[in-house]
């Protein structure tokens, strides 16, 4: 979906799944602090200084309300209430899935089927 | 036969590509698997030295102006078991400013080269020659260094390879229109690819969503190349976590090679490095980031997306 970096919501700023721990949550708060920090060289080049602070801003946020139990269930309901979490599918169940629907035998519609069931009795 | 094709590309010279390029193709050689290096660095093209060989003939340039049939047979075997090279030509002024239909000619071999894995080490810069190779590889690795100047041009590099399938795609769907008006925002800020997506959404959200697919279908690799601690490994990532929130596109960070003084001592005794080094820290990274990626299902499942080029 296209969002612009102030529409990510806090998992998504963090890059962590909204399951995570807060250890996950900690390792990555420190990785975006890193990343956002004053002078960093991973933006040079492309974000400036006066789109670096708001981002900064939204990570110290995001990180006061994951790390709280109570603020974290808030912010979640208030999330879920926005669009439904679906958690994301794992690379082999989806090939898994369409090699299932590949080898299976093609749907018959009740004509078909009734028609089949008709020829297979004409000829007994 | 299953083939995957590997590009090693970036936006800065120095960053260790050819080293990368080299190093892997000897890695996935030591496994019993086919390799055919080919040098496509068409402007200093120097991957021959990197595996410890002299330049020599038949070369890339042979299979350009058709002194050889194929690419096939500019392929030649290297004292390295499975490994084969196809060198850069010497005749660097021609070669570099290659044309269009000798490219196409070119990628459509490189599909047809009968191995398992092409790897292909790219130049610098962002010509559309090079950002094409690039594009129509599937893993595509970008090599950076732990300096301003590096990760700047990473940036540049990523937001060409974006504007080259933007550029494509609209050709392709005949909205050459948008192409000056993506020129004309790309440049603003950080932000302006997604300003550029948000206002053709606006506008036309058919167009909007089908680039917005082609973009999201660029799945580069990041390496960061001569990390010299923790910290340049975590700059890495960084710049692939920020690559994926501005330019929109789903970066992949493989991991960092440690700094190594053995390269520069391998380079000048004209020695392959990995095969002496096994051990080293560098070629223990070298191995764990081709194997993530030659096991890796996303790649495995995924063909290797084929950049259709306009003929003219």
């Amino acid at each position: 979906m296209l969002k612009r970096i102030e529409d990510w919501n806090y998992y998504e700023l963090l890059s962590v799944e909204r399951t995570a721990s807060q250890d996950e949550i900690w390792e990555a708060y420190q990785a975006a602090l890193a990343t956002y920090k004053d002078g960093s060289e991973a933006l040079y080049g492309l974000v400036t200084e006066a789109e670096r602070g708001p981002t900064l801003e939204r990570v110290q946020e995001a990180f006061q309300t994951l790390r709280d139990p109570a603020r974290r269930k808030e912010y979640d309901l208030a999330l879920l209430r926005h669009a439904p979490y679906t958690p994301p599918k794992a690379p082999f169940r989806r090939s898994v899935g369409k090699l299932e629907i590949e080898e299976a035998p093609p749907r018959r519609s009740f004509w078909s089927r009734l028609k089949r069931l008709f020829i297979n009795l004409t000829h007994s | 036969m299953d083939k995957r094709i590997w590009a090693i590309g970036g936006g800065k010279g120095g960053t260790g590509k050819s080293f990368v390029a080299a190093n892997l193709g000897l890695h996935l050689a030591s496994l019993d698997r086919d390799v055919v290096l080919l040098d496509a660095d068409l402007g200093a093209p120097n991957l021959h030295t990197l595996l410890g060989l002299r330049p020599s003939h038949p070369d890339l340039g042979d299979f350009l102006t058709g002194a050889v049939p194929s690419l096939e047979a500019a392929a030649v075997a290297t004292p390295y078991r499975n490994l084969r090279l196809i060198k850069g030509s010497e005749n660097i002024l021609f070669i570099a400013n290659v044309a269009h239909f000798r490219k196409l000619r070119l990628l459509r071999q490189v599909r047809q080269l009968a191995t398992q894995n092409v790897i292909l080490d790219l130049g610098t810069g962002s010509s559309y020659n090079t950002l094409d190779f690039f594009l129509s590889a599937n893993p595509g690795v970008v090599v950076t260094t732990p300096e301003p100047t590096a990760i700047e041009n990473t940036y540049l590099f990523l937001k060409s390879c974006i504007m080259r399938v933007l550029k494509l795609y609209m050709d392709h769907y005949k909205i050459r229109d948008l192409h000056q008006k993506m020129l004309d925002q790309i440049e603003k800020n950080s932000q302006s690819l997604y300003s550029f997506f948000k206002s053709l959404m606006e506008t036309d959200r058919s167009y909007g969503t089908i680039l917005y697919r082609a973009l999201r279908t660029f799945r580069p690799c990041l390496v960061m190349n001569k990390a010299r601690g923790e910290e340049d490994v975590r700059l890495g990532r960084s710049v692939a976590d920020v690559a994926r929130k501005y330019l929109l596109i789903d970066m992949k960070y493989l991991g960092a090679i440690p700094y190594d003084d053995d390269v520069a001592g391998s380079l000048r005794a004209l020695r392959p490095y990995y095969p002496d080094h096994r051990n080293a820290a560098a070629a223990k990274a070298i191995r764990q980031m081709s194997e993530d990626l030659a096991y890796s299902i996303e790649f495995t499942l995924r063909t290797p997306p084929e950049i259709r080029l306009p003929d003219v």
